[in-house]
């Protein structure tokens, strides 16, 4: 084997990491060579001086360092995380405030099937017991909606729509409260919530009309629109004439005024 | 059995950073020592072990896991290295810009006198261009294998070995230059 070859060697020789074949052929080779002989027994001297070095410690102020660095982090982390939990938190509102009339249909469902599953479970069978339970889960809710909805804060005003949409069977006070935060509610997004929560009960006595008659006195375009939108998915021919009054009032947007001539050909088929 | 160094790393990639307060106690000592051999200056030496663990923070989401935690760990803090001695070279005036041996801090008579044979290899070891004594400090100090060495600076182990070996003749010739000047 060439000197290079074996000069290669000389690292794994120094620290003991060569097999035992590797060694021999080291060892034969330095046997035979005196410039490799004298060059191994150099890099053995100063392998061995260097471990002449002491170990130092470092000062006792990087551990204090690294630990308040660590926990500014996670401080940090933390943070990151509330605010995202807050954002998903928010999205999920945003998305059960049922601005679309078929996923809230699809929510009320849900909450049909899990107040009636939670009877039956909770019931044991009597029919009168569940019947009963769901009366007080419903009053329960209907209180809390029209609690939230004489709220000063927006955001909760929304939340008491999210509830009245919870109600199997509202009371008339609960849909008065309903027919009053499309009207007069002075935030848009209330009404917004208000309207798509009374798609819900589009059956009942009193809804069609109310909002038909709402429809003269809306100022907000969204949410003239999303009437607009209510009446002609109903097919609310009784809202042909207001829209046709709204249309010629004069004093719509171009978007709302178009999508009542729409929808005014729509509830004419 | 105590988790393995990889083990820890995947919690804190995974977002338990409280995890690297084992990592930190196991590799403080040994990053610093990596540092003051190269830098020769304890505070800088503390500041870059700072800076490697505020950059394991930075960058876990990039760990993979699958070379060695002290492998990826030694990357970081030769890179941390590089860093700092572009920014002392440009703090620098020109003249000095090409001068690569750390500045040893005055070390305790008593200590001198007790330890010259420790202050000779350490002045050896200075004596050597940056790459080969961060070479030497990887492969003697750190205890890193030769083929870490080489997944670390990215070549052929057989180069490495052979790097190991020019490096090491290179400080025993400055050593025994050294030596025979305390002598003469």
């Amino acid at each position: 084997m060439s000197c290079d070859k074996i000069q290669e060697k000389f690292a794994d020789y120094l620290t003991g990491d060569i097999d035992a074949t590797g060694r021999k052929t080291v060892q034969d080779h330095i046997l035979d060579c005196a410039a490799c002989r004298e060059d191994l027994e150099d890099l053995t001297v100063i392998w061995a001086k260097l471990g002449v070095l002491p170990e130092e410690q470092p000062g006792g102020g990087l551990r204090h360092r690294f630990y308040t660095m660590l926990e500014e982090y996670k401080d940090g982390l933390e943070s990151e995380r509330k605010a995202a939990r807050k954002e998903a938190r928010a999205g999920w509102r945003d998305w059960f405030t049922f601005r679309r009339p078929a996923f809230a249909a699809s929510f009320s469902a849900f909450l049909l099937i899990a107040g009636a599953a939670a009877g039956w479970f909770a019931g044991g069978g009597s029919e009168m017991k569940r019947a009963g339970l769901s009366r007080e889960v419903q009053d329960m809710r209907q209180q809390i909606a029209l609690s939230l909805l004489s709220q000063p804060s927006a955001s909760e005003r929304i939340q008491g729509v999210s509830y009245s949409a919870s109600v199997d069977n509202p009371s008339d006070t609960t849909l008065a409260a309903l027919f009053d935060a499309v009207d007069a509610d002075p935030n848009p997004n209330v009404r917004l919530a208000a309207v798509d929560a009374l798609y819900l009960f589009r059956d009942r006595p009193g809804v069609r009309e109310s909002l038909v008659r709402s429809l003269a006195v809306q100022t907000y375009p969204l949410v003239q629109v999303a009437l607009i939108d209510f009446l002609v998915e109903v097919r609310e021919a009784r809202a042909a004439e207001a829209l046709k009054k709204l249309v010629e009032g004069g004093e719509l947007t171009p978007e709302v005024k178009s999508r009542a001539e729409q929808g005014l050909k729509q509830i004419g088929i | 059995m105590p988790p393995t160094d990889n083990e820890l790393m995947e919690d804190v990639r995974d977002g338990r950073v409280e995890k690297l307060a084992v990592l930190f106690e196991r590799y403080q000592t040994m990053l610093y020592n990596f540092f003051l051999r190269l830098t020769g200056n304890r505070a800088s030496s503390e500041d870059l072990v700072q800076e490697v663990f505020m950059r394991v923070l930075k960058y876990r989401a990039g760990y993979l896991g699958d070379s060695r935690f002290n492998v990826w760990l030694f990357q970081i803090a030769r890179n941390a290295h590089i860093d700092h001695l572009r920014k002392l070279k440009a703090a620098l005036p020109l003249d000095e810009q090409h001068a690569e041996t750390p500045s040893r801090e005055p070390r305790p008579e008593a200590a001198y006198e007790a330890d010259q044979e420790a202050e000779l290899i350490r002045r050896a070891l200075d004596g050597l261009p940056v790459q080969k004594r961060e070479l030497l400090v990887l492969f003697r100090f750190q205890n890193l294998k030769l083929r870490e060495i080489a997944e670390l600076t990215g070549v052929q182990v057989g180069t490495v070995k052979a790097q190991v070996h020019r490096a090491l003749k290179d400080l025993s010739r400055i050593y025994l230059d050294l030596q025979q000047g305390r002598a003469s």
